[in-house]
């Protein structure tokens, strides 16, 4: 009945790999003179597994014990799987000795509820104590909240934890309560919200929290769950959703039966689009209307919004503001910082954004270089969307080691 | 003309003394055991203590803390030449502080371009990095990497493995850095036997391996990607690569 180590490892890891949430960015560094471990804001990716992921936290569950049966979970009670538990102890063993090796960045802790809410949250706290107390251990700690655990003991978390969330993962409450009967989207909530209140009473700046969305398990459109992910933002309750792929792990006379592969690409628009709300400036309903509910798989959602609003182009690149610079489909971030420290000692033409290593594959359509527009594709949606989504003639190209950038999407 | 030098810091700041006051123009300029054609007329730059020293006092009186900061960085990337682009670099900003703001200018841009890279792999072997413990629970870590990150690296250990003895080897340039209770910095190598392991260093491998293999998913793999975002150039001691 007793497992080795190494099977509890192999079993629990594999138990909490459907979580996608990895980062460990969004921290400042606090390490202390004569203790262990810091965390960096930028987040660091130790290694990548086989399916392209980063790894930066021990991603694992205390146990995969569970009294729930919610249908889309592999670990759900009415499931015939292995079932494994750490001890506390064990786990911040595992932990301290990994993050010496730097193998990791700290240590990512959710768990199925073995007995009850309360008890299973007072397992995570105590593997807490351990970290932060015995081992002065100052790195990386989130904490996979058990909704309707009491609200000391959230307290508590909150106060040793380095972010903490909570998954809705379905976009409904229609859709939870077909699926996941012992859930609802207040319970789910509840945690987030206490949380947020709890931190925010101890200084001005709240926890960083987050959630996870399953996309593709129910019928909810891409703007329901924009709509939904940009309400959170709004009240500052979350600093980042997650986009899950619904990947069929169990039967159920509830759940789309077959479905060969995982909506991924479906999954990766709603990432992309997930950014322009964050970091670019625009609303939920600029990106997905009424009349169009659903992201283009086609294209990338700044260029489908770009198409929708012709009427804003084309924009002059030396004398677009910033904000309108970066809502220029292909221009991101660093492009618009190029251009504009660029700009100062010189009008730009068109060869200059090429010197400048700035692609212009999909910003050429859009933008004016020094009153001069690119002679090849009229501006109308149809001839520049035909431009963008035909493949191009294959040319071998080198890769470029600039642009391999490992750290894209941190700012 | 082609100068030749030694690839120091000292002999690099010798030699834009020399183009000041000497007045030499250069085509190329090339570390020690380039190669060479053989109607290359020659510059052979000798250090001297006193030259370099007051360039090195001039460009930290005239440069900007980020701009100094970043000629030290592009220096650190030793298998590039940039020679020739940072000695445009130091010229234009004796000129104009300001005038090293303008990315238009080619030789800057390059050197922007260069010190991003230089980060992008700095960034990329924090991660990849990896200790195993030695029975005096030293941490020990071999490294092989395409810039002189070394003391970078170092430093940013430093915070997080602050009460821990460790050692960080680059085997190819023969230099470590040694963070211990006695000494903090790097040092030159000689030759280094390689003690032996702590008991549970095998153990944590182990573990780190099951756990490495567990947590992909079979049906999204994409190995593609994985080799986009770990090359084979960073496996070497990359431990859950090498079965």
């Amino acid at each position: 009945m007793k497992k080795d180590i190494y099977a509890k490892m192999q079993i629990l890891s594999d138990s909490a790999k459907y979580d996608v949430s990895c980062s460990s960015s969004g921290s400042d560094s606090n390490y202390k003179t004569g203790e262990l471990g810091a965390t960096h804001n930028s987040g660091i990716c130790h290694t990548f597994t086989a399916d392209g992921r980063c790894v930066s936290l021990l991603k694992v569950l205390l146990t995969n014990f569970c009294i729930y049966d919610c249908a889309y979970c592999i670990n759900r009670v009415s499931n015939d799987i292995e079932r494994a538990a750490f001890s506390p102890r064990e786990l911040a063993d595992i932990t301290i000795n990994f993050y010496k090796r730097n193998y990791i960045e700290g240590l990512f802790i959710s768990s199925g509820i073995i007995e009850s809410e309360d008890h299973t949250m007072e397992l995570i706290l105590r593997t807490l104590r351990i970290l932060r107390f015995e081992h002065k251990f100052n790195g990386y700690i989130h904490v996979k909240l058990i909704p309707g655990s009491d609200a000391l003991l959230i307290e508590e978390v909150v106060k040793l934890a380095s972010r903490v969330s909570s998954n809705i993962e379905l976009p409904s409450d229609a859709s939870l309560k077909l699926l996941a009967p012992n859930k609802t989207k207040e319970k789910v909530l509840q945690p987030l919200k206490l949380a947020r209140d709890i931190s925010l009473e101890r200084s001005n700046k709240p926890i960083g929290m987050s959630t996870q969305l399953i996309v593709g398990a129910s019928p909810e459109s891409d703007r329901d769950i924009l709509k939904l992910s940009s309400v959170l933002y709004d009240k500052a309750l979350l600093k980042r959703v997650y986009y899950s792929a619904y990947i069929p792990v169990n039967d159920d006379k509830n759940l789309p039966s077959i479905i060969n592969k995982p909506p991924l690409l479906r999954e990766h628009r709603l990432y992309q689009a997930d950014w322009l709300l964050r970091f670019y400036g625009f609303e939920y309903n600029e990106i997905v209307t009424e009349h169009k509910p659903n992201l283009d798989e086609e294209l990338d959602p700044k260029t489908f919004w770009a198409l929708n609003n012709l009427h804003l182009f084309p924009i002059e690149i030396n004398k677009a503001s910033k904000e309108e610079l970066i809502r220029i489909p292909g221009i991101g971030v660093r492009g618009a910082f190029k251009i504009i420290k660029a700009r100062r000692f010189k009008r730009l033409k068109f060869e200059d954004l090429v010197a400048l290593k700035i692609s212009i594959k999909r910003a050429k359509y859009f933008i004016l270089c020094d009153g001069v527009f690119q002679k090849e594709i009229p501006l109308y949606e149809d001839h520049i969307k035909k431009a963008l989504i035909t493949p191009q003639n294959k040319k071998s190209i080198q890769p470029n080691l600039f642009d391999v950038s490992g750290i894209t999407g941190e700012i | 003309m082609v100068a030749i030098y030694d690839g120091s810091f000292e002999a690099f700041l010798t030699l834009v003394h020399d183009v000041y006051y000497k007045k030499i123009t250069l085509e190329v300029i090339k570390k020690e055991g380039a190669e060479i054609a053989l109607f290359d007329e020659l510059y052979e730059v000798r250090v001297d203590e006193q030259k370099s020293e007051a360039v090195l006092e001039a460009l930290q009186k005239k440069f900007t803390k980020e701009n100094f900061e970043r000629i030290l960085h592009i220096f650190m990337c030793d298998t590039r030449d940039f020679e020739m682009d940072l000695l445009c670099y130091i010229v234009t900003g004796f000129k104009s502080q300001k005038e090293l703001q303008n990315i238009n200018t080619p030789c800057i841009f390059k050197l922007h371009a260069m010190q991003k890279e230089f980060f992008h792999v700095y960034h990329k072997m924090s991660g990849f990095l990896r200790f195993e413990e030695l029975v005096d629970e030293t941490l020990y870590a071999k490294l092989e990497v395409k810039y002189n990150v070394l003391s970078l690296l170092g430093k940013h250990f430093s915070k997080r493995l602050n009460n821990q003895n460790y050692i960080i080897h680059d085997i190819k340039r023969e230099l470590a850095f040694v963070h211990t209770k006695e000494f903090k910095g790097v040092q030159k190598v000689a030759d280094f036997d390689l003690p032996t392991h702590s008991a549970s260093e095998e153990k944590f491998q182990k573990l780190w391996k099951t756990f490495f293999k567990s947590v992909a998913i079979k049906s999204r793999e994409n190995k593609k990607l994985q080799r986009q975002t770990v090359p084979f150039l960073y496996r070497t001691y990359m431990s859950e690569f090498n079965s």
